[in-house]
């Protein structure tokens, strides 16, 4: 098993990196890059705390080999805002106390991210199912509804809209 | 979790997938979305020397409608299969049974229809990791001569959970298995083994190529059971298949009942589902019997290894063939109107 090298789109910017063919997307964005806004938790993809975008769709970084990445747009958590200026949904996030331990939360977001591009209107049953495959351990799940539903359409009688 | 040693291979094409495979067969496995080969990887259950990506094979990920059956490419991603209207329209017990596996967002775009017909068997003493299995002695999926769910048995027990075998055995699906120079159809009732250490009769230097699903009459359904709507695997499921008569539309003429996740491979209850021919679409009584004996049925097979008791599982595989069953007979009904 030999090291090689090639070069991943992240967060729009290429990146040259030396990898395994046993390194997973994970261990590269962590242990390379430095990227660590995503989590390894489970290290199986049941708790999509590791959860990027692969060409816009969101994947488990955990279960992606890096060699199968190649070629791709890959998008983390750090991507998702412009500079300084957080996305609305990020900012969602804080405005609704939707972050408590914040393990989950950029897993949760990649994968909000994701259903939010394809369903940019979705009502409280699309959002619970669509982030049904994200594990929040501290159960603080309606808040990252609320704070996901309210980042599509900030509703006026809700005082953490106003923030 | 690292993931243990191995060579990666990315053929381009089928022919050189194949050709790989027939150098390396034993010693590879075949990486589509990986959703279920890593995990086993990275447990220590699976050590393939050699691992082949379909990455590059696109020409394996299609829906192709064709008169009476719909096509579908072994690689094709599970979201593919469940936005396919024809699935929808024409298999609708796949497209529910899709839609149900992993998470929405995440293995539906990694993983494969391909890869969960093809999942191995699954086992809560065997699906551990390295060091849990250490403590003890081997089990028969294991090499060794032991099977923990079920004292002094000579066999393994492990369960298939794949939610598309039931769906697509209800629907009477056929697999197209490509090797080099040469591919082979079988059917999928006769794909599973019903052993628990090979579950699959594929052999190492074959491919599945090509799920073949018949459309052209009948309605179906799929029920599961889980713990947790998202991720979990079923701990019961149900897929069901029902044709009404050519003349009198509200008679059923044939049927098929699959229950999954209770044996070693996904049970076909033909004599059960024999029972429903000639009844009427409409008669409760008579799926709540065909439901009853196909708990019985199943009921012989099950043991306690994929969560909850076996008790409650028996009981439930009543209630999914149930509802399955009105769910297609409801489908029929609308048709027929």
């Amino acid at each position: 098993m030999e090291k090689m090298t090639m070069t991943l789109n992240i967060n729009g910017k290429p990146q040259e990196v030396m990898i395994y063919p046993n390194d997973t997307l994970l261990d590269v964005l962590r242990d390379e890059l430095d990227l660590t806004g995503s989590k390894e938790s489970c290290g199986e993809g049941i708790c999509g705390s590791c959860t990027v975008h692969m060409d816009g769709k969101p994947v488990r970084a955990c279960l992606t080999l890096a060699l199968e990445a190649w070629g791709t747009e890959i998008k983390t958590v750090e991507g998702l805002a412009h500079g300084d200026d957080l996305s609305d949904l990020q900012q969602s996030f804080i405005d609704h106390g939707a972050v408590q331990c914040g393990f989950c939360t950029p897993g949760m977001l990649m994968s909000a991210d994701a259903f939010l591009h394809e369903t940019p209107a979705p009502d409280e049953e699309a959002i619970r199912k669509a982030l049904a495959g994200n594990i929040c351990r501290c159960t603080g799940y309606a808040k990252i509804v609320t704070a996901v539903a309210h980042a599509a359409k900030p509703s006026d009688d809700c005082p953490d809209c106003k923030k | 979790m690292r993931l243990p040693a191995f060579d990666y291979m990315e053929p381009e094409n089928l022919e050189e997938a194949l050709d790989l495979l027939a150098a390396h067969g034993e010693d590879a496995k075949v990486l589509a979305g990986g959703t279920d080969l890593l995990v086993r990887m990275k447990k220590g259950v699976t050590k393939p020397k050699i691992l082949i990506s379909l990455k590059a094979l696109d020409d394996l990920s299609y829906v192709k409608n064709e008169e009476g059956c719909i096509r579908i490419g072994a690689r094709t991603p599970l979201a593919h299969v469940i936005a396919s209207n024809k699935v929808q329209q024409k298999a609708r017990a796949l497209h529910q049974a899709c839609e149900k596996i992993g998470a929405v967002t995440i293995q539906h775009h990694r993983g494969t229809l391909g890869g969960n017909i093809l999942q191995d068997n699954r086992c809560h003493h065997y699906n551990q990791s390295d060091f849990h299995r250490s403590g003890r002695q081997a089990c028969h999926k294991d090499g060794g001569q032991i099977c923990y769910s079920r004292d002094d048995s000579d066999r393994c027990h492990s369960t298939c959970q794949s939610d598309g075998a039931a769906a697509l055995m209800a629907l009477g699906a056929k697999l197209i298995i490509a090797r080099k120079g040469d591919e082979r159809e079988v059917n999928l009732d006769a794909f599973y083994t019903a052993d628990g250490i090979k579950p699959h009769a594929i052999e190492p230097h074959e491919l599945l190529r090509e799920i073949l699903v018949p459309v052209g009459c009948g309605h179906s359904a799929y029920e599961r059971l889980s713990y947790r709507s998202a991720i979990d695997y079923p701990i019961v499921c149900a897929g069901v298949w029902l044709r009404t008569d050519e003349y009198k539309k509200d008679t059923i003429d044939a049927a098929r009942i699959v229950v999954g996740a209770m044996g070693r491979a996904p049970l076909l209850l033909s004599q059960d589902a024999a029972f429903l021919k000639g009844k009427q679409l409409d008669d409760t009584a008579a799926f709540e019997k065909a439901a009853e004996k196909s708990m019985k049925s199943a009921a012989t097979f099950a043991v306690h290894n994929v969560g909850s008791t076996v008790e409650y599982r028996c009981e439930m595989v009543s209630l999914m063939v149930l509802r399955a069953l009105e769910q297609a007979a409801q489908a029929a009904e609308d048709a027929a109107r």
